[in-house]
């Protein structure tokens, strides 16, 4: 499977996650192997991307954390969609769907 | 079962100046990443490896710099930027005032060089005032000491773009005199307008630090 340049890894990562987190919330490593198992492995994301990307969705209000115990008493810090999130995932998905289009019209990738 | 907090803390001990929880996520991933690799069948001292490699050689810096890098670029106008600039101002001014004839610095004499003894006391005020600034907009710990670092930083870069032409001037004009004066200055001037001044710089953001701390207990 070829891998996915790293920019475009990037910029397509807060929709990733922010459509994940819109179904429920997760915490760190939950989203990281979701994202990989839905993926195929294409979007893989390690812990110098994650967490700081995570922590900037925080940042402009697009998700919640807090820490939660789990069952078997461990803590984790969750993260929830918030309002303010669930309101970029629409423009966000927009943006790509238009960027695809775009270089669909281009490359016709969709037949190779 | 390693304590994986701890691993993290020795490893990524430097994180703990932008958040105390950055550490405990990022081990409680490892730990995640741990049973996980045990349970696909790995032996413990390979899923150990496997998971420490995470943390380790060009992971554990890659991971620094762009926790680093999130963390100052986020707000850098409002809570580094302008805080730090209000610093600076006030840290020249002092400087300047200082400077004046009536009020001149009593200034310390080391390897035959000047240094602003009386500037440097007052410096740890300049921190304060450019962590408190900071804190005002929300600041984490590390940009509070980026905001508190900023007049030192101007200056040294300033000293340094100064020896820069002098060097070059001094080439043109082959005057040895003047490039051994600059080379013997070279070892006074940064570190007393750059090194010197952070130091004290830092000590009043932690001061500043200490005291919002105690302030938000009482």
């Amino acid at each position: 499977m070829a891998l996915v340049n790293a920019q475009i890894k990037r910029g397509s990562a807060e929709l990733a996650v922010l459509t994940l987190l819109a179904e429920h919330a997760l915490h760190g490593y939950e989203i990281a192997k979701q994202i990989e198992e839905q993926t195929g492995g294409v979007l893989r994301f390690d812990m110098a991307s994650l967490y700081p990307m995570l922590h900037r969705l925080e940042r402009k209000s697009w998700v919640n954390a807090e820490w939660q115990t789990l069952p078997n008493g461990r803590r984790r810090r969750c993260y929830r969609l918030t309002a303010s999130g669930r309101k970029q995932i629409g423009p966000l998905r927009a943006q790509w769907r238009a960027f695809f289009q775009a270089l669909q019209s281009v490359t016709g990738f969709q037949n190779a | 079962m390693p304590n994986w907090t701890q691993i993290v803390r020795k490893k990524l001990g430097v994180l703990e100046i932008c958040s105390p929880e950055f550490t405990e996520e990022l081990a409680a991933h490892l730990e995640d990443r741990y049973e996980a690799l045990r349970c696909e069948g790995l032996s413990a001292e390979v899923a150990l490896q496997h998971t420490i490699g995470q943390i380790e050689g060009r992971c554990r810096v890659w991971l620094v710099i762009r926790f680093l890098q999130e963390e100052l670029m986020s707000g850098f106008i409002t809570k580094i930027a302008l805080p730090g600039l209000l610093t600076s101002a006030a840290a020249f001014v002092f400087y300047w005032a200082l400077a004046l004839d009536h009020i001149q610095p009593r200034v310390i004499w080391l390897l035959g060089g000047q240094l602003p003894l009386w500037w440097w006391c007052l410096l740890p005020i300049c921190g304060a005032l450019g962590a408190l600034l900071s804190q005002r907009k929300g600041r984490s710990r590390l940009q509070g000491m980026a905001a508190s670092l900023l007049p030192s930083a101007i200056l040294c870069s300033l000293v340094l773009l100064i020896f820069v032409v002098g060097f070059t001037m001094s080439g043109f004009v082959n005057h040895y005199q003047l490039v051994s004066a600059r080379l013997e200055s070279l070892g006074i001037v940064p570190p007393g307008f750059g090194l010197v001044p952070a130091a004290f710089s830092l000590l009043g953001a932690g001061i500043a630090e200490v005291s919002t701390k105690t302030s938000r207990l009482a």
